[in-house]
């Protein structure tokens, strides 16, 4: 895989950065920005805001509570044994199994949801360098047109502390 | 089933056969006296007045069979459960042990196997064939000797004919000398039992819990 | 000063436990591993002769074990329910807390949920508590709490499982990034990839939001339905419809003097006075004051209710807790519940991280004495007084108990051993304020609510 990026010690110089590479028509999806912290305090990390996680955690409680009510029903019904002179189908506890169900098809709903969408799917994506974990942050572009790499290699250079490579 | 409070005499008997008929296992003396004894009936005695104006009073207490019983929910895996002749059941095969019937029963009439059961010499001859053993870790308790109940049936559906009155006795019953225990079919108003328990003597035990016992305690009349 | 070197120094101040070893580390899980080892030898022990070794007799059949279930289970509301009500309320102190505090939700579930196990007849067969069809057509009887516990514990574990996991993955690329050999390998595999792009990073936020949302009902449900173990059996003082508010917030309660314990510990051990402050242990102590204030308002209550009520049979264990025999151990509870962290919360000079581990190593056995009283003088004392009882703790019981205390420590040095303790990407999130990130707290700003 070829890549060329920046890495940047101040939040501002990647901002600069992003701000260059989308100025020469590329778009979110084709940057790739990379730091060791969420950075609220800059505007690239508000690309890709997610609003759909609460409707996939919705879904999941959905499917949670289905699932619940068929397995009572069918569990109390399929040999009815009498307890305690309760009904067979008796609502106050199966609220409690449904309850349950209904909030762990959240849980594994939003955090399948994260591991597939977010990391399964970035798999195939390379572009990586381990002073990310040193506080740096990453601006690049992957796969770049060999003729745009030295236009590029202008546009991340934005700061006295921005070092740019290629791979 | 009846209990008639003025006929016990508190001679133990019940005990001793309900012992023999369900081979109910004898823990030894120690593990008896820390509360490991396994009397599925016992015969409760309670002093009244102060000395030397002491009445004795004596009530047997075995499972009261109840109608809404609170051992049966709380069992996660249905070994506690209610039959359709209307028999608390419990099924040894499939009781894992939580002991939760035993906390949740108000008359404390159901008992943990703390050990594989062993009989001391020579009892572990006499053991009755038709009742099944208990295993360490799971509970017991009196059935109304269902092994009777369900032989005098298929004896009368083998005759033809219908079941008689009197005809089942659980060994409780059938062992008490001055007969103060009377077994029967409730749901029959001509019973001996169905009599007994619409007398004005009768009461149930623990009545306001609301668990709706099948035994009907007599009270006494004469005053010793 | 480049901003380079504070975040290498915090990643280098956290990751330390992680990469260096020394020889205490190896006597502490030796010497934790023999009370665990004893542990397992005395539950093999009583499964092999019989339950008849331990203490519980007719009409007592449920002791230690299941106090310690409740026990433990309480316990684990220290984490996942404090670390998501912080989380939700946007705490800014609660970042180097919360880790530490889910850590325990985790494994004290892990261990109370052993007790059900361990306390049962037959544990061999405990599959059968579990949905699953059989040929026989027979399900597991929904109607019974211990379903219920099933259907909750398994619920809150899985999620307090993931609650910790999920926050991890950032640090386990740092580790990653840091390592070599079959340590990078390893860490590679639980990092799932992870990278740092604005997407994961909105994704991890957003799944952890859901996930405190979601968690602090399960949190409240289990130990509802814990309570209902005991409210819905016809047992005098079981039957109560305040038992479900009374044990969460005893349960809240004692999962934050575990916390305060264990976030002394840490501190002390791995040298974490720079990111755990006095401050974090004043907000807890505060908090935990709250608790105590709680606990008293629902013993109050429980027990005037009962006083007036003037049910024989239920006087009969009020009396019994209240002057007879299990008064000393009813007192006890009463000082290390309320009183002791009345006097040494409540008054601001004591508010120190020793007065906070006092107070909360008081609460800890208090907490533990009441569950106990809950359980053995109720079932001691059931309407017939000739089918009194009474219960004496053996050997194996006791083994059993104090192994379980041992193993929390273990899992916890272990965890702390492998995982960074404080979360390294939240502690540097705070390094680039927004306007929805709330700076940690310091001696001046004890909520870190305000930041020129």
């Amino acid at each position: 895989m070829k890549a060329i990026y920046g890495l940047y010690l101040h939040g501002q110089s990647a901002q600069r950065a992003v701000d260059r590479l989308r100025a020469e028509g590329f778009t979110d999806e084709t940057i790739t920005v990379i730091s060791s912290e969420p950075r609220e305090d800059c505007d690239f990390s508000h690309m890709h805001e997610p609003t759909w996680m609460w409707w996939i955690a919705s879904g999941g409680g959905i499917v949670g509570f289905t699932i619940a009510t068929a397995l009572l029903l069918h569990g109390e019904t399929s040999w009815p044994i009498v307890v305690g002179g309760l009904p067979i189908v008796a609502w106050w506890p199966n609220l409690i199994i449904m309850f349950e169900l209904t909030m762990l098809g959240a849980i594994l709903a939003t955090v399948l949801a994260l591991i597939v969408t977010a990391l399964l799917a970035d798999r195939k994506a390379m572009l990586y360098d381990a002073e990310v974990s040193d506080g740096k942050i990453l601006v690049g572009i992957e796969n770049p047109r060999d003729e745009i790499i030295e236009t590029l290699r202008g546009a991340l250079q934005t700061a006295d502390d921005a070092r740019v490579k290629t791979i | 089933m009846a209990v008639d409070l003025d006929s016990c005499t508190g001679c133990g008997a019940c005990v001793t056969a309900c012992h023999a008929e369900n081979n109910i296992s004898t823990v030894g003396a120690e593990q008896a006296a820390i509360g490991r004894a396994k009397h599925w009936i016992r015969v409760e005695r309670y002093w009244e007045g102060d000395f030397p104006d002491v009445r004795l009073k004596f009530r047997p207490v075995m499972c009261q069979q109840c109608d809404a019983a609170p051992c049966e929910p709380v069992c996660p895996t249905y070994a506690s459960h209610h039959t359709e002749e209307g028999l608390n059941a419990q099924v040894y095969n499939r009781c894992i042990g939580t002991r939760y019937c035993a906390n949740a029963c108000p008359y404390n009439v159901r008992f943990f196997d703390f050990f594989n059961p062993s009989w001391d010499k020579p009892l572990h001859l006499q053991l009755n064939p038709d009742v099944s053993l208990r295993e360490v870790g799971v509970m017991e308790k009196c059935t109304f000797c269902v092994q009777r109940i369900k032989s005098a049936k298929t004896q009368a559906q083998a005759e033809d004919r219908e079941l008689k009155d009197g005809e089942i006795q659980p060994a409780c019953v059938q062992s008490c000398p001055p007969k103060a225990l009377v077994f029967g079919d409730l749901n029959d108003p001509e019973s001996q039992v169905s009599r007994l328990s619409r007398s004005t003597r009768g009461s149930t035990l623990l009545e306001d819990i609301g668990t709706r016992p099948k035994v009907n305690y007599l009270a006494r009349q004469t005053q010793l | 000063m480049t901003s380079a070197a504070p975040h290498q120094r915090l990643r280098d101040d956290l990751l330390r436990p992680l990469l260096e070893t020394s020889w205490r580390f190896y006597l502490l899980v030796g010497v934790l591993g023999v009370f665990v080892l004893a542990g397992l030898v005395a539950w093999a022990t009583q499964m092999w002769f019989g339950f008849g070794i331990s203490g519980i007799r007719w009409p007592v059949y449920w002791g230690f074990f299941v106090t310690n279930f409740v026990f433990w289970i309480g316990i684990s509301h220290a984490g996942t329910l404090i670390s998501a009500i912080l989380r939700l309320v946007n705490a800014g102190w609660r970042r180097p807390v919360t880790r530490c505090a889910e850590v325990i939700t985790a494994f004290s579930l892990v261990i109370g949920a052993m007790f059900p196990l361990i306390h049962l007849g037959r544990p061999w067969l405990a599959f059968w508590l579990a949905p699953y069809p059989s040929e026989r057509l027979l399900w597991p009887n929904f109607r019974s709490p211990l379903v219920w516990d099933f259907f909750a514990i398994n619920t809150y574990l899985t999620g307090s499982v993931l609650f910790l996991f999920l926050p991890m993955i950032p640090d386990f690329a740092a580790v990653r990034d840091r390592s070599s050999g079959l340590r990078r390998r390893v860490y590679r595999v639980l990092a799932l990839g992870w990278r740092g792009t604005p997407k994961q990073w909105h994704r991890l936020e957003a799944a952890m939001s859901i996930m405190a949302v979601a968690i602090v009902p399960v949190a409240v449900s289990v130990h509802t339905i814990v309570s209902f173990d005991f409210s819905m059996a016809p047992v005098p003082m079981w039957q109560s419809t305040i038992f479900g508010p009374y044990f969460v917030a005893g349960a809240i309660f004692s999962g934050i003097a575990g916390l305060i314990i264990a976030m002394a510990a840490l501190r002390k051990f791995l040298h974490l006075e720079d990111y755990l402050h006095p401050v974090h242990f004043q907000n807890l102590g505060k908090l935990m004051l709250v608790m105590a204030l709680l606990w008293g308002y629902f013993v109050f209550n429980e027990r005037l209710v009962t006083y007036y009520g003037n049910g024989p049979s239920e006087m009969a264990v009020f009396w019994r807790t209240q002057r007879e025999s299990f008064a000393p151990l009813y007192w006890t509870m009463v000082t290390c519940n309320f009183v002791l962290p009345l006097v040494i919360l409540g008054i601001t000079r004591f508010r120190t991280i020793t007065g906070c581990v006092i107070a909360s190593f008081g609460v800890v056995v208090g907490m533990w004495l009441e569950r106990f009283l809950i359980i053995v003088p109720s079932l001691g004392h059931k309407y017939l007084p000739y089918s009194y009882g009474t219960y004496r703790p053996q050997p194996v019981e006791i083994i059993i108990t104090v192994a379980t205390f041992a193993a929390m420590c273990l899992l916890y040095v272990l965890f702390a051993k492998f995982v960074p303790i404080i979360s390294i990407w939240e502690m540097r999130a705070v390094q680039h304020p927004s306007p929805a990130l709330i700076p940690p707290a310091t001696a001046e700003h004890p909520l870190g609510e305000t930041h020129a």
